[in-house]
């Protein structure tokens, strides 16, 4: 295959050193250089598995959401025979956007220019006044439907990627999918969402908000201290949550395991150290889960799985490159065993901008009950009004802000808090495991996942004129050492 | 999961009470002082002007067709889905906390409130209260405002202690929000 690359940036400086092996430092400038981000669209956004919704969206044949796989819009159908497909919301005729809703149900999506139509899957049906063939005769009609992406379903998350090629969501995810498994395949009838998703904007590039992802637990000590000072939330100090195994991916998927026995012992006010996976799942289930449902956890989950679910559940998890997973234990008060399940992704919307999508959840079999008190504790916490979040839409717009300066662009963030404990005792779950007080480990694994794929060679555009073909060349030439 | 259009408030009856009267201008009153206590972050006199039985909504938005627009407003998820009682924590956490980053230092806001109507309900110590919201929200040295336009429907209450607000929906103009969070009340 003819391959070639783009590894310096215009100004010289290699794409590879705005992330250093040696010190783990990540040049500022990653946060608001368009020739990066222009970059990332293809490398990152163009290659990766991408969170589109989730399948309790659109229950039933043609029902449909618009969303996004980087800057692109895609619709993302069901078709009459219950398939999931997505496909680019440009009309192969002129370009236009074919779908202009949010949502809705349609068997026939119609452009609304010149009123060439497509099916759920795609597939181009016709253009209007069919005896004159004004698709043309060049193109058959079964190469003018909508570009298809490809597309995989877990636990119900919609998941796409353009990578038509490349490798499976399973690969993408690697072995820390037995962490997600306990989120999202645990019970028979998984998740649903409980609405549509909140969206808003935030004036930050994507990474500000993504890397944090990657399972920045420290910031919760300072950035959302409130949880400490007032009543109900905090354990007063909340350096004890900082406690836990970090798992880390080379893919850049992270999860943080926190353990709940302090959670337990102030919601229930008894010791739970020595209760066993038993008795736990019935006395504080793990967030979402209501004791009904603990058959279910039982059939599908291992007993390995059950141990880590009770006492160190994944309770915010990040999944490269865009998403974050918040399946939080929030005991009520009078100790009333809850938790909220929120679910974000972080669209790309300029060098200096993205929306926030976020996704409220529940276990389909939970009672209406359970679930719109997991939608109000979701609501208040997260999102667009939630109160720990807030801070967070606060944080990453001064961080992109500083890659404008001559002076702050030149700055790094440093990843230089090493985990030194060694692999936890008796802990049977798979990944890079970092023990202990959470530390910069799995967001260090997020960047170098990120230099990976920024540095990997690209496929040459077979549509590449040939200056543009021999441009590269000559850049490729010129980068050898 | 998205649900009907434009609320009603519990027990309308669309009956208009005329601009001018003495109830309207009592009405025109309170919303304005509200506006004030909330421009001013007088966040605990605000809490006084609210029933105990409090339900106030920030619903969702979508872009539907115009033959569906009921399906335009979600009342499933929403921004804000809040009780007095949820009120008062947000309170405690912008006012009793030092971290509340997200409004410290606080934004400027100023609420535009009009297009006021009020209509009788069957309870004759309760109104019904149409009015419009234009918020300007600035912040740190941003020379550009952050702008929220909505409709308001509000239940205001007769108490011995004065009016209260009981039920207020808000129906925000944008589907994708322009600012970057809810931390201040509409």
């Amino acid at each position: 295959m003819n391959q070639t690359q783009q590894s310096m940036l215009a100004d010289g400086t290699s794409i590879a050193d705005l992330v250093n092996p040696a010190t783990r430092e990540v040049q500022v400038r990653t946060l608001g250089d368009p020739e990066i981000y222009q970059l990332e669209l293809q490398r990152i956004f163009g290659k990766t598995w991408l969170l589109l919704g989730h399948d309790s969206e659109i229950p039933k044949p043609g029902d449909f959401v618009t969303r996004d796989m980087g800057e692109d819009s895609v619709i993302v159908a069901r078709t009459r025979e219950g398939e999931v497909r997505v496909s680019l919301n440009v009309c192969p005729h002129r370009g236009m956007k074919v779908c202009m809703t949010d949502s809705g149900n349609a068997h026939v999506h119609k452009c609304t220019y010149h009123g060439w139509a497509f099916k759920p899957d795609g597939e181009f049906i016709g253009a209007p006044i069919a005896q004159e063939r004004m698709h043309g005769e060049i193109i058959p009609k079964e190469k003018l439907g909508l570009k298809q992406a490809r597309v995989h379903l877990y636990g119900g998350l919609i998941f796409a990627t353009w990578n038509v090629d490349g490798p499976s969501f399973e690969e993408f995810l690697g072995d820390v999918k037995w962490y997600y498994d306990l989120l999202f395949d645990r019970t028979d009838l998984g998740l649903e969402v409980l609405g549509p998703p909140q969206r808003f904007i935030i004036h930050a590039n994507w990474k500000a908000a993504s890397e944090q992802s990657a399972c920045d637990g420290y910031h919760t000590l300072t950035l959302h201290s409130w949880l400490g000072e007032i009543g109900g939330f905090g354990n007063g100090d909340l350096t004890t949550s900082m406690y836990g195994v970090d798992v880390g991916s080379p893919h850049g998927h992270a999860l943080r395991c926190m353990p709940v026995v302090n959670k337990f012992e102030k919601a229930r006010s008894f010791e739970a150290r020595g209760l066993t996976v038993e008795q736990r799942l019935a006395e504080l289930p793990p967030p979402g889960v209501t004791p009904d449902m603990l058959p279910q956890l039982k059939r599908k989950l291992t007993p390995d799985q059950l141990r880590i679910l009770v006492d160190s559940p994944p309770q915010v998890a990040g999944m490269f490159p865009n998403i974050l997973i918040a399946f939080v234990y929030i005991p009520q008060k009078g100790g009333d065993p809850l938790g909220m399940c929120s679910l974000h992704t972080y669209i790309p919307r300029g060098p200096d901008k993205l929306e926030f999508v976020n996704w409220v959840l529940a276990d389909k079999t939970a009672s209406a009950e359970h679930k719109i008190i997991m939608r109000d504790v979701s609501t208040r916490m997260f999102g667009t009004s939630g109160m720990v979040e807030q801070d967070d839409s606060d944080t990453w717009p001064h961080m992109t802000k500083s890659a404008r300066g001559a002076m702050g662009r030149k700055m790094t963030m440093k990843y230089q808090a090493i985990c030194s404990k060694a692999r936890p005792a008796n802990w049977p779950g798979p990944g890079l495991l970092y023990d202990g007080f959470t530390k910069d480990d799995t967001q260090w694994n997020w960047w170098m996942y990120w230099r990976e794929l920024m540095t990997a060679p690209q496929e040459a555009s077979v549509s590449a004129d040939p200056g543009e073909r021999a441009e590269r060349r000559f850049k490729v030439a010129s980068n050898v050492r | 999961m998205t649900a009907a259009g434009a609320v009603q408030t519990p027990g309308s009856l669309g009956t208009r009470i005329h601009i001018g009267s003495q109830i309207y201008n009592e009405i025109a009153e309170f919303l304005f002082e509200e506006a004030g206590h909330l421009d001013r972050l007088d966040l605990l006199k605000w809490a006084d002007m609210l029933a105990e039985d409090l339900v106030y909504t920030v619903p969702m938005r979508l872009n539907r067709p115009l033959a569906d627009q009921e399906a335009s407003v979600v009342r499933s998820v929403k921004h804000l889905d809040e009780t007095k009682a949820s009120i008062l924590t947000r309170i405690a956490r912008l006012t009793k906390t030092k971290s509340a980053w997200a409004e410290d230092p606080p934004s400027r806001q100023r609420r535009l409130v009009t297009n006021i109507l009020v209509n009788a309900t069957t309870r004759p110590d309760e109104f019904s209260v149409v009015s419009y919201l234009l918020l300007t929200r600035n912040r740190f040295n941003q020379e550009q405002y952050q702008l929220m336009s909505a409709e308001r429907t509000d239940t205001i209450r007769r108490t011995p202690a004065g009016l209260k607000l009981a039920f207020r929906e808000v129906l925000l103009d944008q589907a994708t929000l322009g600012m970057p969070n809810l931390a201040i009340f509409l």
